[in-house]
């Protein structure tokens, strides 16, 4: 049984309609990818399962019980962490009180410091940086801080929004081999991209997305046989420049 | 053993580095010091007490809180009516509730019923403010003070309206002034360095990334600002009992202007901001009291000077504003540079295992 079912989910900024019925299914220990370009409403399933929108119709259920409308702070609670687009990491704190902010979740004293360790293997910058504040560091380093925040809270479903944004190709590929990494760790990963070519190497599954609807959803090799991405992206001009919403 | 006590000392010697000067010019003060500069002092030290309970909620939680010097006064009037004794009451206080005039406590759980009233008001009317962002939250902090300051001034069977509330002892000396601020200054680094004034802080930075990682802002906040005013009241009943009597105007724009600019200039975002800014305002101010005075004692000039503390404090706030935003501490705490142990740092930063 799949761990997050997302079923005919449709959700609105105001009066303008992002999602017209999105389903999505992802299970245990899968790294699935949400494909799409800018303003197709990748951004916004995520922030529909996270709660942070409220969605105007459909279920989320994750883990057999349903959590729609629920309150951020609950759904974090039961195991799904949002890495947010644009690394909203906490400028003005040091990496170690971002850390221990994610460790919060289920703050259990005696694992902190085993999983900091754990945290230092995985991003040994993060060691080097430890008692700087947030703000000062790369910002590839800021997107390493926000993935291990997220995985200081061990949860069930990581969903990374957008991971390689602005950051240059050699840290877009190091981005790349540790969602690999995470993957092999036995991370559930639902991962949004632009860069579906980068991200269709290492998923499992993927949807593609177009104007807030699923356009083809498979295996990351049916994908790529069926549809020539490219043309998603450059083809039909769907007019994608003036319907771009800053999500 | 010994290392685990080193180690402690090394983990918060921010409290250290603030509370020994602290003691050190008290000491100092009151042996070689003028009857004038204790009294500075001592001030000074009340002062420095309701600026580190404003920097508990403004510091880490980032809203700009006017209504704080109103906790200090309901903590100054609670101790007030419950330590003067009834005689003096019944004579300074004539249309005082009765059941009021009565009630005659001790000094110390005088001033901690204050402290718990200015905190159970706080809680009471906190909830619904703690959802408010930005200029909201600011301008209903600011409408709190005003309410609070009018039922001050109109609730005379209780405050004596806005005539002067006097007979209290003075009971607060300087050592008990010094005592009061290092209790704040404890429980001021206590709270931003536990969970929940890192949380707090956490939404200081993004209330959105905040949320995302499980953190309800609302409740955060609310608790900070409960704090605040508990300590607030507890310094207004230690204010009250050093300046013996006052009036709804000792708790207004005035007071929380000056209180501001201490916060503000030494750094909202960390203890060590607050007590610099403390020292920095006091020393202003003490100065440039002196300077008016000779000025006006002089009489060089044709007219009385008055007024010059607050346009220098209002410009120095300013100036600190425009070229330091985050204070002259400058958001983190105070902290010995580290010797002998520094890491190297690569220059090319390669931050993944491959």
């Amino acid at each position: 049984m799949a761990m997050l079912t997302v079923e005919n989910l449709e959700a609105s900024y105001g009066a303008v309609r992002a999602l017209h019925g999105i389903s999505i299914e992802v299970a245990e220990g899968e790294l699935v990818a949400l494909l799409g370009v800018n303003g197709v409403g990748k951004s916004t399933t995520l922030k529909s399962i996270m709660g942070v929108l409220r969605p105007v119709k459909g279920t989320i259920t994750f883990e057999g019980q349903e959590i729609t409308n629920r309150s951020p702070e609950k759904i974090v609670k039961r195991g799904i962490s949002l890495v947010p687009e644009g690394r909203e990491i906490f400028g003005t704190l040091t990496v170690e009180e971002n850390l221990r902010l994610g460790a919060y979740v289920g703050f259990k004293r005696d694992r902190y410091k085993a999983d900091l360790e754990e945290m230092f293997e995985l991003f040994p910058i993060l060691k080097d940086r430890f008692h700087q504040a947030g703000g000062l560091l790369s910002g590839g380093e800021q997107q390493m801080l926000a993935i291990a925040r997220a995985l200081m809270g061990h949860p069930k479903l990581i969903m990374l929004d957008e991971p390689s944004l602005g950051l240059s190709p050699a840290m877009t590929d190091q981005i790349f081999r540790l969602i690999v990494t995470l993957k092999e760790r036995g991370s559930t990963i639902l991962l949004v991209e632009q860069n579906a070519e980068r991200a269709l190497e290492i998923v499992d599954r993927a949807y593609l997305l177009a104007n807030g609807q699923i356009e083809h959803a498979g295996t990351a090799e049916e994908i790529k046989r069926k549809v020539d991405v490219a043309s998603v992206y450059f083809g039909d001009q769907t007019d994608a420049d003036s319907c771009e919403v800053s999500l | 053993m010994m290392d685990k006590i080193t180690a402690f000392i090394r983990k918060h010697q921010t409290v250290v580095l603030l509370a020994v000067p602290l003691v050190l010019a008290g000491v100092l003060i009151s042996m070689f010091g003028s009857r004038l500069l204790l009294d500075i002092y001592t001030y000074f030290c009340v002062s420095l007490g309701m600026v580190y309970g404003l920097q508990v909620f403004m510091g880490n939680s980032g809203i700009l809180s006017w209504t704080h010097v109103g906790f200090v006064g309901i903590g100054a009037y609670v101790t007030g009516i419950l330590v003067t004794p009834p005689m003096v009451k019944e004579m300074g206080v004539p249309n005082m509730y009765p059941a009021l005039v009565d009630l005659s406590l001790p000094v110390v759980p005088s001033i901690l019923i204050g402290a718990l009233v200015a905190a159970a008001i706080a809680a009471l009317i906190g909830y619904p403010l703690m959802r408010l962002n930005d200029f909201a939250s600011v301008i209903t902090l600011f409408a709190t003070l005003i309410v609070i300051h009018v039922v001050m001034t109109q609730w005379d069977n209780v405050t004596n309206g806005p005539r002067t509330f006097f007979g209290l002892p003075q009971w607060t000396t300087w050592g008990i002034a010094l005592g009061g601020a290092l209790l704040m200054l404890l429980v001021a680094y206590w709270f931003r360095e536990s969970g929940l004034g890192l949380k707090l802080r956490a939404t200081r930075d993004d209330r959105y990334a905040a949320a995302a990682i499980g953190i309800d802002m609302v409740l955060t906040r609310y608790l900070g600002f409960v704090l605040s005013a508990l300590m607030a009241g507890f310094v207004g009943g230690l204010w009250a009992l050093y300046i013996t009597s006052f009036s709804p105007k000792s708790f207004y724009m005035a007071e929380m202007f000056l209180l501001l600019s201490m916060l503000v200039i030494g750094g909202s975002g960390s203890v060590s901001g607050a007590t610099v800014g403390a020292v920095v305002v006091t020393i202003a101010r003490e100065g440039l009291r002196q300077v008016e005075a000779t000025i006006n004692n002089a009489h060089v000039l044709s007219f009385e000077v008055f007024g010059l503390t607050e346009l220098v404090m209002a410009v120095l706030m300013v100036m600190v504003l425009i070229w330091r935003p985050s204070g002259v501490v400058g958001g983190q705490e105070l902290r010995l540079p580290r010797f002998g142990k520094k890491k190297d740092v690569p220059a090319e930063v390669d931050g993944l295992a491959a």
